[in-house]
């Protein structure tokens, strides 16, 4: 390891480069972790609440309300369906509004999936208490076209984002390879020196792996830190908007896990790069 | 022991560096292996590690053809043989104890106990104190010494000296000759290439002179009484070639 630093301090400015573009790398890494798990939260708040609404008729008996809601107990995919009555709704509505609007009792439906939307709507299709329109439909409401339009941003971000960490990734391995090459090789003399004195290609290549397993962590350290910091900056802004789906400002126990991801992911691609630069050289060199 | 038997080294080039060679060095033995320049002498010490392979022929070290080791196992064949270069190749932006401290790593030497031995070694060879010196910082003579430590740092049984004295003064020359002998006489092969004959013609010791490719003759050397008195007198290059650049001078400040 202390071959290694001594690497980085005699060309710094190769090293300042090779931290630079980790970092970036890493930045958007964690960038894209963090999008990518609230959209996912987003989401999974849309799909484990997808409720249906069904308007009943006025003059409904009990019995019939019970029945329906037996009825929907036993269908797939319904994982709460509750009775409000008309005062009820008139209370819940006058508490946030204040007004005394014309209401009508309903039943919320708390489905399991999106998925179970269509069977959940056909039972209340043929139920005979749930309201009708003038034009003669059944007065269900339900979200699915937010939770599809979700679903496709949600899988257009991970897309894009995969691809951009991708690219990056290839770009760090690359920038970590030219620069471990070009030190590797301006040290041709004593590679060749080591290999006649019996060094194994192992001895000789190992402080150039460590010196780029070193720009991984700093780059990955950096990359965090600055990640982590626009998102302590941003929180004022994203807390009032999604600030019921995820917590603010983010725990900070996830951060630490998202770091123990990007040291990771961060250190195996430098060692993948240095590996790959320093054995491509020994073994052309004698 | 080492073996050379009928070894022929041709380059790409076609250029015969060694035709038909053969000879064997019995361990503990001090050959010095003479000849003018470009005869072969450094070739059979890379034939020696591996560094090149013999066109025909075979080269044997106790019983090991080289031309058949494995590639993965010519590390361990070149940690058998302390290796003096011509050129030092003293590695130039690391100290001498740095130098010396790769070949006990490469050699697996205790971490621990590479200082004592490094310490051990310069003492050894006479330039105690300078290990942490850059070899930009010692002259010919200490560069030589630093490179045969660094070749005997690990307790080698073979060392094989490449031209050891030719770019010192006689003095230092004989100084070096003396410290490989003292070398051989703790135990170690060494096989000194040599194209100056003036001290090993004094010594006791076996003499194989190399010419245009060929073995010309191979026989014990008896010492004389007086060798380094003899050696001493002779005028050395070294002074020569103050001299010469001091009269260059003083025509310069003369011109001028």
């Amino acid at each position: 390891m202390q071959t290694a630093f001594k690497n980085i301090r005699r060309s710094p400015y190769q090293a300042i480069s090779a931290i630079f573009v980790v970092s970036i790398t890493m930045f958007i890494v964690a960038m894209f972790a963090l999008v990518s798990v609230a959209s996912q939260e987003i989401l999974l708040t849309f799909e484990t609440k997808p409720q249906i609404i069904a308007y009943l008729k006025d003059g409904h008996t009990p019995d019939q309300v019970n029945e329906l809601l037996t009825q929907l107990s036993t269908t797939q995919g319904v994982k709460k369906a509750i009775y409000i009555s008309k005062q009820d709704a008139l209370e819940l509505y006058k508490e946030s509004v204040g007004n005394d609007p014309m209401l009508l009792g309903t039943v919320e439906i708390t489905a399991q999936t999106p998925k179970s939307f269509n069977s959940i709507s056909s039972v209340l299709e043929r139920s005979e208490i749930v309201s009708t329109t003038p034009q003669g439909k059944k007065e269900i409401d339900f979200p699915q076209d937010v939770v599809a339009e979700l679903t496709k941003w949600t899988n257009a971000i991970r897309v894009a984002g995969l691809i951009m960490v991708a690219a990056l990734t290839l770009v760090s391995i690359l920038t970590i390879v030219i620069i471990i090459s070009m030190k590797i090789s301006g040290r041709k003399l004593e590679i060749t020196t080591l290999k006649l004195l019996g060094a194994r290609n192992f001895y000789i290549i190992k402080p150039y792996i460590q010196e780029s397993f070193l720009y991984g962590v700093s780059g990955a350290l950096i990359g965090w830190l600055t990640a982590y910091i626009a998102l302590l900056y941003s929180t004022p802004f994203l807390s009032p908007r999604i600030g019921t789906i995820i917590t603010f400002p983010v725990p900070f126990i996830i951060m630490l896990i998202l770091l123990g991801g990007m040291l990771t992911f961060s250190a195996a691609l430098a060692l993948v790069s240095g590996f790959f630069a320093s054995t491509r050289f020994v073994k052309r060199s004698k | 022991m080492i073996d050379f038997s009928h070894v022929t080294k041709t380059f790409p080039t076609g250029e015969v560096v060694l035709d038909d060679v053969s000879f064997t060095v019995n361990p503990g033995e001090f050959v010095c292996i003479t000849g003018k320049s470009g005869v072969g002498k450094t070739t059979l010490g890379r034939l020696l590690i591996r560094d090149l392979s013999p066109t025909k022929g075979t080269v044997k070290i106790d019983g090991e053809d080289l031309a058949l080791m494995k590639t993965r196992d010519i590390p361990r064949l070149r940690r058998k043989i302390g290796f003096v270069f011509q050129d030092y190749k003293i590695i130039l932006d690391k100290t001498v104890a740095e130098n010396i401290t790769y070949a006990l790593e490469i050699a697996g030497y205790d971490s621990k106990k590479i200082p004592a031995r490094i310490d051990q070694l310069l003492h050894l060879v006479d330039i105690p104190g300078k290990g942490d010196l850059f070899p930009s910082q010692l002259s010919g003579g200490e560069l030589q010494r630093a490179s045969i430590a660094r070749a005997i740092a690990a307790d080698p049984p073979i060392l094989f000296a490449d031209e050891p004295t030719g770019n010192l003064d006689k003095e230092t020359s004989l100084e070096i000759f003396n410290l490989l002998k003292k070398i051989n006489e703790a135990g170690t092969t060494v096989i000194m290439a040599t194209h100056d004959v003036t001290i090993i013609n004094f010594h006791h010791a076996r003499h194989i002179h190399l010419e245009k490719g060929k073995i010309a003759f191979d026989r014990e050397n008896v010492k004389s009484q007086n060798v380094e008195e003899e050696v001493k007198e002779q005028p050395s290059p070294k002074d020569d070639e103050v001299k010469i650049i001091h009269k260059k001078r003083k025509i310069k400040k003369i011109k001028k």
